[in-house]
């Protein structure tokens, strides 16, 4: 499964791993979503045209509203900008591709069958009504009872999972694959916009994925967080903004990298202060974990922690004021070309000065009283995501002659540059004429209806104008003039330097800066042995040695060619689609009855087709990710490339650990939500649910499963199979004994002592769904381990790892990770 | 310092609405102004550097493809750190003044002679009801006297609501389980001009369910005397609602506009 077929054919972009072609899938894939969401939007203007009569009844309106909001958000901005990380980030460094490849198509395939599950669940019984925001307690079902929300809901799961693997690759591959000579600090701008992006998104969609993990159980579960009065309101609010802030900088970033590229590109200077800019923008990164409250100013949060949110949020406006200026100074003394992409960066910059300007507004607590809820966050969100977001087709024009090898019709981006920058005005600034509307309110106050009608007519001229650049890339890439290797006078980075669109495996050599600027280099390939460097002559250079070990990157597969073809990815992705399409109904179709005990406990199904598909997409998720374990497919790094802060580590080690990183952060949200809880309720007023001995038993079991998989580990060092079995057996052991003695506690639990998911005899019902949840998913984790282990022993026993025993440490790693988070759950759940 | 900011009215506050427009009217100013300069001083240079198609002058280092980035630090830096030490130090005064005004408006102005009315705002899906310091309750309406201060308990009996009025500039989420904190001011000046009975319309400003866009009420503020008779007349009975309806009716529409102004229910 490695030949790739030609791009002529249906099936390449189905099996395809390049990171070209998939960025490709994701820039097509989220204009489909641009129109999508700008449907719902017009139907929204459509019903704000007058404030007496409807369009959509209000539930539909809520619906419309939430769609709105998640499909421009999740499946519009970000992957928009993604697509051209995808296709240009590898180009930027040097690299060859990303570091993962299929995972890279995985994370694409779970974005379009995300999307997908979104488009569904419109259909089953209508999707969620609760706002992008999904506030606590609307999110839940008692309120918001269609199976289309918990659709919603679980769409937004599997899309931030597929985001999670993204973010995984991108960071292993800009700290890991990056051509001699280029140091992080000499990354081009758009490359360190991404880099930044990723770090943010490693740990806020950690967050969303544990607040939508809680509000999964609550739906389809019935666990009861959110419902409860002892915070629950607030703990989304807390969970979903600690996501949410840096969320509108994740979708930012890839925009600003785009205007710092192409305001160099046009200016032909290069950029002013660029030190300063890069650490504005760590600076930001860090920060914006830090104002999340500024969207709970109203609620009952303390004034001490009020007004520390509001110096954190006014203060991150001086970050983006570096980031402005060194725009404009980059502009002055240079020679400004007014092509199509220069004048989307360009209208994108006075966009977000708008859009940054009433964001401090927003920062000014007594400001935001009366702010709170009204359109003028409607407009300051709109100006400054949609605003920065202007860029991006910037970003698509700069590119599609890179990408396509033609060029776009320069009269026609103009045309459509200009009604879209006084459509946009039109539809937003009249927005904050009428601001004091309430948002997602459609029969608001008669004054303001002369500024929604104005912003109606723009919002239907800004959509059309979408369908000029449609044409203008059609036509182009059927007709339009050949754009040769660089049309643009004045640009920098490596994508230029190679054909367009670039070969498949990007470089006609070796591109490599240690000569102070790019040159591609032939590297010396010795029978049996990894590249090493070339002298002048192409021979070995002297120091061969040296090099060797200097180099190397410990991936023992050196010598395989590169695959770019394989189907898993897709097929895991659709079973895992399947299953979340089961679970959107499966709490309605199940109901149980409790006995004394399991054995008399009766199921009834009303409906099986909604539980028969959860079944079907299991086996089939777990069936692809076994053929994708047994799947011969080879990504080798560079035997030459800088690897700082991380060298030494090898590639997939290095991806291992930012996985356990962001795993890290979505335990530490179910602990900081059961600590949350617990303080909220009173916190000497719960005693631990059950026993301390079977945890007690169970930190035994599991500790000594750790000591068992670094005997394995050992074991594989020394080639030993029978070793390797024994202990890769015993810690296999251990795991289902801990499994076990878990069923039992639970089993205990509901029969014994009357404490469900969503009822407690012992006290308050929060507290049980807090114990099931958690430590359920620390349970899943088990098994997921238990899975990989079983595969890597049937591997063993079928002779493999002995020489490459890189599996067993990394399987190693997340047991371990799995041991140290039960070490922090014991004592919170049973010992205090 | 706090206290020049206030200005003296008689009696010894400033209605939130006033604060806020003061505040609203220092941002806007300050906004406008600085938005008009950098964009006006954008708008030129980029006119000015524009490429007008003749040769580059001999001096101009055009970039390359291939290159390594320069620039990491150098004299351009300067000019740089000049406009973001002015931007931080109007940034570091907004937050400063910002946080005088809030210290105010949390606190409010002195509770004075002590005649503060404590008002239990509940929001439901979806409407508004009011409970009185003497058990009384009415729905919609709220009917409170002037030239008191009026301190608002807020909760929701259901979901996440945010019960605000535009025209009093007050706002506060209404949270289940948990109570928020706000507090108003009218003077019998405000009453007078207004023949005798302010009203003040009411919103919801947080999603809250299908019928969010209709969820209204009023707040209706009556000379002191006249408020004292109505209050007297009230029991600790329940839900005595009053002739203007925040809930809202079946076919969706809102009565709260057509309301007639006028009136207190016995």
């Amino acid at each position: 499964m490695s030949e790739l077929p030609p791009t002529t054919s249906v099936k390449r972009w189905f099996v395809t791993t390049n990171h070209k072609d998939i960025g490709i899938l994701y820039t097509i894939t989220a204009l489909f979503f641009l129109l999508f969401g700008g449907v719902l939007a017009l139907l929204i203007r459509m019903q704000l045209w007058d404030p007496t009569s409807q369009v959509l009844s209000g539930l539909a309106y809520n619906e419309a509203v939430t769609a709105h909001g998640l499909i421009m958000v999740f499946w519009f901005l970000s992957p928009f900008g993604f697509g051209f990380a995808n296709y240009f980030v590898p180009l930027q460094i040097g690299a060859d591709d990303l570091a993962f490849p299929r995972l890279n198509a995985l994370s694409y395939w779970m974005y379009l069958f995300s999307g997908i599950l979104l488009g569904i669940s419109f259909f089953q019984g209508g999707t969620l009504s609760a706002g992008w925001t999904m506030y606590a307690p609307l999110n839940i079902p008692m309120y918001t009872p269609s199976i289309g929300s918990t659709g919603a809901v679980l769409a937004l799961f599997m899309f931030v999972v597929g985001i999670t693997a993204s973010t995984v690759n991108f960071l292993t591959s800009i700290h890991h694959s990056r051509a001699e000579g280029m140091g992080i600090m000499d990354m081009p701008m758009f490359t360190w916009s991404i880099l930044a992006t990723v770090w943010m998104m490693l740990f806020a969609f950690a967050a969303l994925l544990a607040v939508g993990l809680i509000l999964a159980s609550d739906r389809v579960l019935g666990s009861v967080y959110f419902s409860a009065t002892e915070g629950g309101s607030l703990l989304w609010g807390h969970l979903f903004w600690f996501f949410g802030h840096p969320e509108v900088y994740i979708v930012f970033f890839p925009a600003l990298g785009v205007m710092l590229e192409l305001f160099q590109t046009f200016s032909g200077r290069r950029l002013v202060g660029r030190k300063w800019v890069i650490i504005a923008i760590c600076l930001i990164s860090v920060q914006s974990f830090l104002v999340w409250m500024h969207h709970m100013f109203l609620t009952t949060i303390n004034l001490e922690i009020k007004t520390l949110m509001m110096a954190t949020t006014i203060g991150i406006s001086l970050p983006f004021d570096l980031l402005v200026f060194s725009l404009i100074y980059t502009l002055m003394k240079g020679r400004i070309q007014f092509t199509t992409p220069f004048l989307f960066a360009f209208g994108a910059l006075l966009l977000f000065i708008l859009g940054g300007i009433t964001g401090v507004f927003l920062g000014a607590i007594v400001l935001d009283y009366e702010f709170r809820g009204t359109y003028w966050v409607v407009a300051h969100f709109h100006y400054v995501m949609f605003g920065g977001a202007t860029a991006l087709f910037g970003g698509a024009y700069y590119w599609f002659p890179k990408v396509t090898g033609k060029m776009y019709d320069e009269l026609l981006g103009k045309i459509h540059f200009v009604i879209f920058f006084i459509s946009f005005n039109m539809v937003y600034f009249s927005m904050f004429l009428g601001w004091e509307t309430p948002r997602r309110v459609f029969q608001y106050n008669p004054e303001f209806q002369i500024y929604h009608q104005f912003g109606t007519i723009g919002a239907f001229v800004l959509g059309l104008s979408f369908f000029i650049m449609f044409y203008n890339f059609a036509k182009s890439y059927v007709s339009g003039e050949p754009a040769g290797d660089n049309p643009w006078d004045y640009s920098r980075t490596a994508e230029w330097a190679v054909s367009s669109p670039p070969p498949l495996e990007n470089w006609p050599n070796r591109p490599s800066y240690a000569s102070g600027k790019l040159e591609f280099v032939k590297d010396y390939v010795p029978d049996g042995g990894p590249a090493v460097k070339a002298d002048a002559d192409g021979n070995a250079a002297t120091d061969g040695g040296d090099n060797h070990e200097e180099h190397i990157s410990k991936y023992p597969y050196w010598d395989k060619h590169p695959s770019h073809a394989s189907i898993w990815p897709f097929s895991l992705s659709l079973g895992l689609g399947i299953m979340l399409l089961g679970l959107s109904g499966f709490s309605e179709s199940l109901s149980f009855a409790l006995g004394d005990s399991l054995a008399s406990t009766t199921m009834t199904v009303s409906n099986p087709v909604y539980p028969i598909l959860v079944v079907v997409g299991l086996i089939w998720l777990i069936g692809s990710g076994v053929k994708w374990g047994l799947e011969e497919f080879y990504a080798p790094p560079s035997e030459f490339a800088e690897r700082w802060p991380f060298e030494g580590v090898e590639k997939v080690k290095l991806g291992m650990w930012f996985f356990l990183a962001s795993d890290v952060i979505v335990f530490g949200a179910f602990l900081s939500a059961a600590i949350f809880v617990r303080y909220n309720a009173g916190w000497m007023t719960w005693e631990p649910l059950t026993e301390s001995l079977p945890g007690l038993i169970n930190t035994f079991v599991l500790i000594t499963s750790s000591f068992t998989v670094i005997l394995a580990l050992v074991a594989a060092h020394r080639k030993s199979r029978q070793g390797l079995l024994a202990s890769l057996g015993a810690t296999i052991g251990f795991g289902f004994v801990f499994l076990a003695i878990k069923l039992w506690e639970w089993h205990h639990e509901v029969f014994d002592r009357g404490v469900t998911i969503n009822a407690n005899a012992h006290g308050d019902p929060i507290q049980a769904s807090i114990y099931y949840v958690t430590t359920g998913l620390h349970g899943i984790h088990v098994v997921i381990g238990l899975l990989i282990a079983i595969f890597l022993f049937v591997r063993v026993y079928q002779g493999h790892y002995l020489d490459d025993e890189r599996p067993i440490e990394y399987f190693g790693l997340y047991w371990h990770f799995v041991d140290i988070v039960w070490v922090f759950i014991f004592p919170l759940f049973y010992l205090f | 310092m706090i206290d020049s900011l206030i200005l003296q009215q008689g009696s010894d506050w400033r209605a939130q609405a006033e604060v806020f427009e003061e505040i609203f009217f220092v941002f806007l100013a300050l906004g406008t102004l600085i938005g008009t300069i950098v964009v006006a001083y954008t708008l030129w240079n980029v006119y000015k550097y524009r490429d007008d198609g003749g040769e580059p002058k001999e001096d101009f280092d055009a970039p390359e493809v291939g290159e390594l980035p320069t620039g990491q630090g150098g004299p351009k830096a300067k000019k740089l750190f000049l406009s973001f030490g002015l931007s931080a130090i109007v940034v570091i005064s907004l937050v400063v003044y910002a946080y005088g005004i809030l210290l105010y408006v949390e606190d409010g102005p002195a509770a004075g002679d002590g005649s503060d009315v404590e008002i239990l705002v509940e929001g439901y899906q979806f409407g508004w009801a009011y409970e009185y310091p003497n058990g009384h309750t009415t729905r919609g309406e709220m009917i409170v006297p002037a030239d008191n201060r009026i301190n608002l308990e807020v909760t929701s009996r259901d979901v996440w609501h945010n019960f605000g009025s535009s025209d009093l500039r007050i706002k506060s989420d209404a949270i289940p389980g948990d109570t928020s904190e706000t507090w108003f001011s009218v003077s019998s000046e405000e009453v007078e001009a207004q023949g005798g009975e302010a009203t003040y319309r009411v919103e919801c400003f947080e999603l809250c369910g299908s019928q969010h866009s209709a969820m209204e009420g009023q707040i209706t503020v009556l000379p002191e005397d006249e408020w004292e008779e109505w209050y007297a007349n009230t029991g600790s009975d329940s839900e005595n609602s009053s002739n203007v309806e925040g809930g809202v009716s079946v076919d969706g529409a809102a009565s709260i506009n057509d309301a007639a102004v006028g009136g207190v229910s016995a």
